[in-house]
């Protein structure tokens, strides 16, 4: 062996590196370009992406966070699922457990239910976002049905977890929800039965919901999750602004661009240049440092809210004696505030329609304009009845959070 | 036979095939939507308990005598309160009618500590959200001399069993 090919040969850490991942730390841009096309882990993001996309002020990260959350609540719900027993003999104990006698029990209960509560926020904002930017509109259509359905899918995972700690609000809560479910038309009293696994609210509910809660409805949102992101993705990346096409002029003038195009590099190691100049740029670093920031905003966030409060625990279920008042949590005490007037259409009927028109919007607003900017002008009518829809809705969280007292009276919290 | 991928050529009997094929695909389609919808079916059949573990629908209270007559004693844990009046007995659900929470015995009647509900002696509505009155179970006296309710089976509100 000459000295010449001693010298060339890799040393052998860096040949492990390098068939583990099969990119080098980029530092030209087709490194970068081919930096999510080489590795499991950021092929969910495309090679370049718009300017626009990445404006906080745009997004504020919502989108982010709702998974951020969700990734927050699969790791320490796994790490609760080794300590807890769904068996109504057993659950609230195991709380109680938590607190004394399992290494950070208490604060890996206190992330998943503050990241569960931060969870339902976070998505409803987000939302409220997409609709003020009028970010449904076409091709975007379906990806809102499918974030609807998100969010139901949402409501229905913290609803099962309810039930779980097996305390007086978790025990009454599940009762109240269960029968609203109840006064459904024609099918009401039979899905109440298949839920509950019995006549009230037991032994089979609390086995039923913790399968639900840890089993059926993560497959069920992982799988929406991944369809989400992809269609974000074949739809053209996030909504933007639609911009006027470069002039044939404006791309021959003084400073060529180099733009690599996707295909330049799927079969060869050589790249495409000169196609039409965008505002893109790449994803690696500018993207994937958005991303982190947002992860790191959101983990403190929740570290420190896990720090600071305790989850609440109320007493152990007494089936004889409902709290007075028994209420739901927050974001269901609209709901439930509704439910006080009419239980049919404050429960089924009101909510059931504006599920239904939240499901049609992107078909029942097919106005192409002010794709992109919060409050656009060309908006105004469909902003100001979303919003009136949130402000009620709101408004009814309000009064039944603050000004409901025993027996559902009014009282001033003042 | 052509393959999926190559229309058959324009020979005689062409139609002929493609209507067959066309007959075959329909008859597969159903075939294949209809597992579907008998699995989905079968889902919903497995779901529905065919026996509960919880509390028995039909239970015995004790002899007519351990009920002094005037009482309303409200037993709890069966969700049931038992009206004694002279020599008649009736048994009235405590579940409230609005949202299946627990009423508790008050001065009129029933009062619903969830969302208000107020019943009178007999369970009609007298207040709040609940749509309907108390539901009044059948109660009998079984062989054994004691009082038999059963919460599967309601009755007109106002009958009492004599005793």
């Amino acid at each position: 062996m000459t000295k010449e090919t001693k010298e060339r040969r890799t040393p052998l850490p860096r040949v492990i590196w390098q068939s583990v991942f099969r990119n080098p730390i980029p530092e030209t841009d087709l490194e970068r370009s081919s930096t999510s096309f080489t590795n499991f882990f950021l092929h969910v993001h495309p090679v370049k992406v718009n300017k626009h996309t990445l404006r906080p002020s745009y997004t504020l990260g919502l989108g982010l966070m709702s998974l951020f959350l969700f990734l927050i609540l699969i790791v320490t719900g796994i790490l609760l699922m080794f300590y807890y027993v769904p068996s109504t003999t057993q659950a609230y104990d195991r709380m109680l457990d938590l607190r004394g006698a399992v290494a950070f029990g208490i604060f890996l209960r206190n992330m998943h239910r503050w990241s569960a509560h931060g969870m339902v926020a976070i998505v409803f904002l987000h939302l409220c976002r997409v609709f003020l930017t009028g970010a449904y509109k076409k091709p975007r259509e379906f990806n809102w049905v499918i974030g609807v359905v998100l969010l139901l899918l949402t409501l229905f995972m913290s609803f099962t977890g309810y039930l779980l700690p097996w305390d007086q609000l978790a025990f009454w809560a599940i009762t109240v929800g269960t029968s609203i479910a109840g006064y459904a038309p024609l099918i009401g009293k039979q899905m109440q039965f298949v839920l509950l696994g019995d006549t009230s609210v037991g032994q089979e509910a609390l086995l039923r919901f913790y399968v639900l809660h840890v089993a059926v409805l993560p497959a069920i949102l992982v799988l929406g999750i991944a369809i989400h992101f992809w269609r974000i993705r074949k739809d053209g990346g996030l909504s933007r602004p639609e911009r006027p096409r470069p002039s044939s002029t404006s791309s021959t003038s003084s400073t060529p661009l180099r733009v690599f195009g996707l295909q330049g590099f799927v079969r060869s190691s050589f790249t495409k240049v000169g196609n039409t100049p965008d505002e893109s740029v790449y994803t690696w670093p500018n993207l994937l440092i958005a991303e982190l920031f947002v992860f790191i905003l959101t983990v403190s966030l929740i570290l420190v809210v896990s720090l600071l409060f305790n989850a609440p625990l109320e007493q152990p279920v007494n089936v004889m004696h409902p709290p007075n008042p028994a209420k739901a949590p927050w974001y269901f005490l609209g709901l439930q505030e509704m439910v006080s007037y009419s239980a049919f259409w404050g429960g089924i009927g009101i909510p059931g329609a504006m599920v239904a028109v939240l499901l049609a919007v992107p078909y029942l607003d097919r106005n192409p304009l002010g794709v992109g900017k919060w409050f656009a002008k060309e908006r105004l009518l469909a902003n100001t009845l979303f919003v009136t829809l949130v402000v009620l809705n709101v408004i009814f969280i309000i009064i039944g959070t603050f000004f409901r007292g025993p027996n559902w009276t009014f009282v001033s919290p003042f | 036979m052509a393959t999926a991928l190559h229309r058959p050529q324009e020979t005689p009997g062409a139609d002929e095939h493609v209507g067959r094929r066309k007959l075959l695909a329909w008859l597969s389609s159903v075939g294949l939507f209809g597992s579907a919808v008998l699995a989905a079916l079968s889902d919903v059949i497995f779901f529905k308990p065919r026996v509960t573990y919880g509390q028995p629908q039909t239970f015995q209270i004790g002899k007519p005598e351990d009920y002094p007559p005037g009482v309303r004693i409200a037993r709890e844990a069966e969700r049931i309160c038992i009206v004694r009046e002279a020599n008649k007995v009736a048994v009235i659900s405590t579940t409230c009618t609005h949202l299946g929470c627990s009423v508790s015995i008050s001065d009129t009647g029933f009062a619903c500590p969830c969302h208000g509900s107020r019943y009178d002696q007999d369970g009609t509505v007298t207040g709040g959200p609940a749509p309907k009155a108390l539901a009044w179970y059948k109660v009998s006296v079984a062989p054994n001399g004691e009082l038999e309710v059963d919460k599967n089976t309601q009755i007109q509100p106002g009958t009492y069993l004599t005793v």
